[in-house]
């Protein structure tokens, strides 16, 4: 029996299961292939049509195989960009298995038309986040019905893979393969199969004394029925899952040769190399450029306008980007009256005053907040403001193409492989199952590696050179011509009553991205809310990054509670802790991150302590920061953190994250700015646009609370939004300083 | 709490913007010099006039900006702030913290000095916290010296 | 013709004087341990030891490197490529995130270890604030550092 074919999956598709279908097969040269297919009942009725593209192809979105030779291959949709998604995922899918995890591999899925349309996948998309993921399912209808593209949507981000793919997907794989191995052994030894155990990639049957590895029984495996909903463990069975197991891609890290999208290139082709340049202002293209030096100089091949920007190919990167800084491009005119930093903000403050008191759009509401700041005791009012950010992974962006034959292969590091594919379509004119999308290891991302504009610029470099290039963006380049983190302004107004306590809170703000939750203080108990939002231009392009809109409204709104717990003249701990007496979770985690910090302590000479609590992607994270102000300038001491993501399923690789999103935060508040100037970008590299570093970088403290029994939350972003606002309260704290602009180390320079 | 589409926005403007044209665009200009593989004609020789040490050495100081900047008034950061440092006495800036040993080293940088540190700093300061950046080629370093020097004039 | 000493190996290599050793060493010779971060000897991702001081080969020429040894993330490990103890510790620590810094913060580490085989904090700082790691996993690489020189225990899997 072969469950792989395609058309027993379409019928399977009609009755989904709660879990949704599962299939599985005998790989060529014998073992076992399990793949799970979308979808459990969630509102998606409508998509099945498109998702399932010509009758028979079938759904197969994560996988393991188990070969032989008794290694488990777990096949993972997801892009592995420093988050340990490859690894953790495998770790999901492997104790379910009861795999020895000594013997268990990953394996990137692969986003090729070669692959997609074998036997054993008929076509491969991994449309992952339809499974359980609640928090997108606002934008599918949306998504896909303006743009039947619904086979793109291969992304990695949101904090998601662990919620969505592991939990849905990777463990009832492992799951169902083990019960077929079971089943397998059971048949022959004649013993019953619930008699026979399973433990580190072996099955055991005590009474007969039988053992066997599975690999033996990969290939019978494939012949058992599979169970479409096979039981998962319960959490007191798990053996990997909670344990901080090592990752799986952290040795070819540390040796050189792990390879990201920059090592990649076609095998047996010699690679050529380019530079590019694109206009520093939005939507400017290329008006003309003059190319007498650049001509002339070493290892020149080609020198190309593209309308939108303008490529130099060389014999190798260096000599590419030398000559393409002698080429003087000059470009056409940005239609935008914005041009500088200032006009930015004027253009904010313009629509913020024409909203006035009680316009824009309504994103909060609750009691009447115009009536509760009439009648409070006491009021204040700021305005916030947060300047435009880079992301600055350490990889540059880049793009390996090669266009020939009327097929397309490309090698880079992306987090939406599918839709790199689709846009290489449009853009080259070739069909996507002659596009091949090669993604390795992203060197870092936060979000940077959303857009697919740098692949279909080395695509169509390569398709006018005819052979294989690899484009390089300068540092520059991606400092100044990227997607950004928007810059925003947001005001506010509360009113306290006799006691201090919060009874008004109003704020407005100039956009509204995602979470859509982002701006709203929804955590606290205050009983009159008006959260408002009044779109105003944008002048550089939006892009999500870490924890999007939280970045900014996380500072925002924790800061502002912060001025309000300083004019009711109370602690900023007890305060907030008074406020939160609704939310037992936020309360425990507040708690304990004010335990672990010794808030209540007699303060050294010169030193402060802040505090900030934050909700985001489903985790809840409370931050403390101690600074020493006694230099006049900040130096962060220690962060303590405390989490609460319902369930840890890796200790360390998720403090890994939050300490990474710790200092990703202060790095952002520390320093983090994007000027404009003249309709460009001022900032260019590392100099001017600059990094925490190691002798600035603060103790870290990262503590979890499992409280278990709610949806697991995320790792990858939580640990960024509670940063800045823990710091800057700090930096109050000792100063009596309020810090309502960042950057906050130039305002000690 | 509801969680939303952390991703949606850029999502869709990636999508939106891959389908915005169908029609692959054009090359407006294509400049071919040579194909890959093929024999470059022999160089010509670039302009060789004076030498500009102090240019050479701006360039060369690239590799110390990773602790050091050289610059009126910035602030030192994992090395001290080089503006100025020729006829300066070593470890006496105010607002980085050199080691005891540089500190209490009654040294003035001069060129031959700097010359000295800057080829082996632990083996002529014992004790200096600059433990990485030595410039071992002695053009480069003289380059480099003849530029920090141009910040003291 | 460049020639010089890498991981070892003699090389000669046609390349332009000036040329930058990342590039040499990672398009001519095939050896991409070493990484393009900024171009600017700002970030530290290209670092590599120039005769065993630790350069930001990205800023620097391949002619300064005429008739010296260069060694790269991949000349770290030993003969066989057995780990050396920063790179067990990194592992045991579990530092890499993305790891595109990585082999360039082992390769400041390594100078440092060499010249200093007990580093205080300090030390640590002083010679690591050149590297950049976006990820920010600085405090695991101080850690790492320790545990390499013995002045702290490995961490284990079952925390």
């Amino acid at each position: 029996m072969n469950d792989m074919t395609p058309e027993k999956k379409t019928g399977a598709l009609t009755k989904w299961s709660r879990r949704g279908f599962i299939g599985a097969g005998v790989l060529a040269g014998g073992g076992l292939l399990i793949g799970i297919g979308v979808r459990p009942g969630n509102p998606i009725g409508e998509l099945a049509p498109k998702l399932v593209g010509a009758e028979g192809e079938q759904l197969v979105n994560s996988w393991v195989k188990i070969g032989v030779d008794n290694v488990v291959t777990a096949i993972v949709p997801h892009c592995e960009m420093g988050q340990g998604a490859h690894s953790v995922l495998a770790q999901m899918l492997a104790d379910e298995l009861d795999a020895d995890w000594s013997k268990v591999e990953v394996m990137q899925a692969p986003t090729d038309g070669t692959y997609v349309m074998t036997d054993t996948a008929r076509m491969f998309v991994a449309p992952f986040t339809l499974n359980a993921a609640d928090w997108i399912e606002p934008t599918w209808n949306g998504l896909f019905t303006q743009i039947s593209k619904a086979l793109d949507v291969m992304i990695t981000g949101g904090s998601s893979s662990i919620r969505t793919t592991g939990q849905g997907q990777m463990r009832v794989a492992g799951a169902a393969a083990r019960k077929m191995l079971v089943g397998a052994a059971a048949d022959a030894w004649g013993v019953p199969a619930s008699e026979i155990e399973t433990r580190d990639s072996m099955l055991y049957h005590k009474a007969s004394g039988k053992s066997a590895t599975y690999g033996e029984f990969a290939s019978a495996a494939a012949e058992q029925t599979m169970d479409q909903t096979p039981t998962l463990k319960d959490p007191s069975q798990y053996r990997l899952i909670g344990k901080s197991k090592a990752r799986t891609d952290i040795p070819s890290k540390v040796n050189g040769t792990a390879e990201f999208g920059m090592d990649a290139a076609p095998e047996g082709l010699s690679v050529s190399y380019a530079a590019t340049i694109r206009p520093p202002a939005p939507g400017t293209r290329v008006a003309s450029m003059d190319t007498t030096q650049a001509k002339e100089m070493s290892g020149v091949l080609q020198i190309l306008n593209m309308g939108d920007f303008v490529a130099v190919v060389a014999d190798s990167y260096w000599q590419a980007q030398q000559a393409l800084n002698t080429v003087d491009v000059q470009w056409t005119q940005s239609e935008s009256a914005i041009k500088s930093t200032a006009d930015q903000f004027n253009a904010y403050a313009k629509a913020l005053d024409e909203a006035g008191a009680t316009g824009g759009d309504v994103a909060a509401s609750k009691g009447d907040t115009q009536a509760a700041l009439s009648s409070a005791v006491t009021t204040l009012e700021a305005e916030y403001k947060a300047p435009y950010l880079a992301h600055a992974p350490m990889e540059p962006i880049n793009c390996t193409a090669h266009v020939m034959d009327g097929k397309c292969d490309v090698w880079t590091s992306t987090q939406v492989p599918l839709t790199v594919r689709s846009a290489l379509s449009e853009a080259t004119g070739i069909a996507k199952d002659d596009i091949t999308v090669h993604h390795p290891y992203l060197g870092g991302s936060f979000g940077r590696r959303l857009e697919a504009v740098y692949a279909v610029m080395a695509a169509r470099i390569a398709q006018a050179t005819g052979y294989p290039v690899k484009s390089i963006w300068s540092r520059e380049e991606d400092t100044q011509k990227a997607l950004y983190r928007p810059a925003e302004l947001s005001r506010f107004k509360a009113g306290l009553d006799e006691s201090g306590s919060l009874v008004a809170y109003d704020n407005i703000f100039t956009h509204r991205d995602d979470p859509k939750e982002a701006s709203v203080p929804g955590i606290y108990s205050i009983p009159n809310t008006s959260v408002r939002v009044a779109e105003a231009e944008r002048y550089l392009p939006f892009a999500a990054w870490r924890s999007v809109d939280h970045s900014q409204h996380g500072w925002f709104i924790e800061s502002f509670i912060d001025e309000a717990a300083h004019a009711a003249g109370q602690d900023p701990y007890e305060y907030r802790l008074a406020m939160l007496k609704d939310a037992p979770r936020h309360a425990a985690v507040l708690k304990k991150v004010a335990e672990i910090s010794d808030w209540s302590a007699p303060r050294a000479e010169g030193t402060a302590k802040g505090i900030a609590i934050v909700e985001s992607f489903g985790t809840i994270v409370a931050q403390v920061i101690e600074v020493d102000m006694s230099s006049g300038k900040p130096k962060m001491l220690n962060v303590w953190a405390v989490c609460d993501a319902g369930f840890v399923v890796n200790p360390d690789g998720f403090r890994n994250q939050i300490e990474g999103g710790i200092v990703f935060g202060l790095t952002a508040a520390m320093y983090g700015e994007l000027d404009l100037v003249d309709g460009g970008i001022k900032q260019s590299n590392f100099h001017d646009y600059k990094m925490l570093r190691m002798n600035e970088t603060p103790d870290i403290t990262v503590e979890i609370i499992n409280s278990g029994d709610v949806p697991t939350g995320g790792a990858g972003e939580p640990g960024l939004p509670p940063a800045a606002p823990a710091l800057t309260n700090a930096i109050f704290a000792a100063t009596g300083k309020r810090l309502r602009e960042l950057p906050i180390a130039k305002q000690f320079a | 709490m509801k969680k939303s589409a952390f991703l949606a926005a850029g999502l869709l403007t990636v999508l939106l913007a891959a389908c915005g044209s169908s029609e692959p665009e054009p090359v407006v200009e294509q400049i071919v010099i040579r194909e890959p593989g093929e024999a470059v004609a022999a160089a010509t020789e670039t302009d060789t006039g004076e030498v500009d040490l102090v240019a050479l050495g701006k360039d060369a100081f690239q590799m110390c900006t990773g602790c050091h900047v050289a610059d009126e008034g910035a602030a030192s950061m994992a090395g001290p702030n080089l503006y100025g440092v020729v006829g300066r006495k070593a470890g006496s800036l105010d607002d980085f913290a050199y080691s005891d040993a540089l500190a209490g080293s009654d040294l003035t940088w001069d060129y031959a000095t700097l010359d000295r540190f800057l080829a082996n700093p632990g083996e002529y300061v014992p004790g200096t916290s600059m433990v990485a950046g030595a410039v071992r080629d002695g053009e480069s370093r003289a380059a480099i010296v003849a530029y920090l020097a141009s910040t003291s004039e | 013709m460049a020639k010089f000493i890498l991981n070892g190996q003699p090389v000669e290599v046609d390349a332009d004087p000036a040329m930058p050793i990342l590039w040499v060493v990672r398009e001519k010779l095939g050896f991409n341990g070493t990484k393009f971060g900024c171009g600017i000897a700002q970030c530290g991702a290209c670092t590599v030891h120039l005769d065993g001081q630790p350069v930001r080969s990205c800023s620097t020429p391949v002619s300064a490197a005429e008739g010296s040894e260069v060694t790269t993330i991949e000349g770290i490990a030993g003969p066989e490529g057995e780990l050396s103890a920063l790179q067990k510790a990194w592992i045991s620590e579990q530092v890499p995130q993305c790891g595109y810094c990585q082999s360039g913060q082992l390769m400041s580490a390594s100078a440092l270890l060499r010249d200093n085989p007990t580093p205080s904090d300090a030390d640590i700082d002083a010679a690591m604030s050149g590297n950049v790691c976006r990820c920010g996993t600085y405090t695991r690489i101080r850690r790492a550092i320790k545990v390499a020189s013995g002045q702290l225990e490995p961490r284990t899997e079952e925390a």
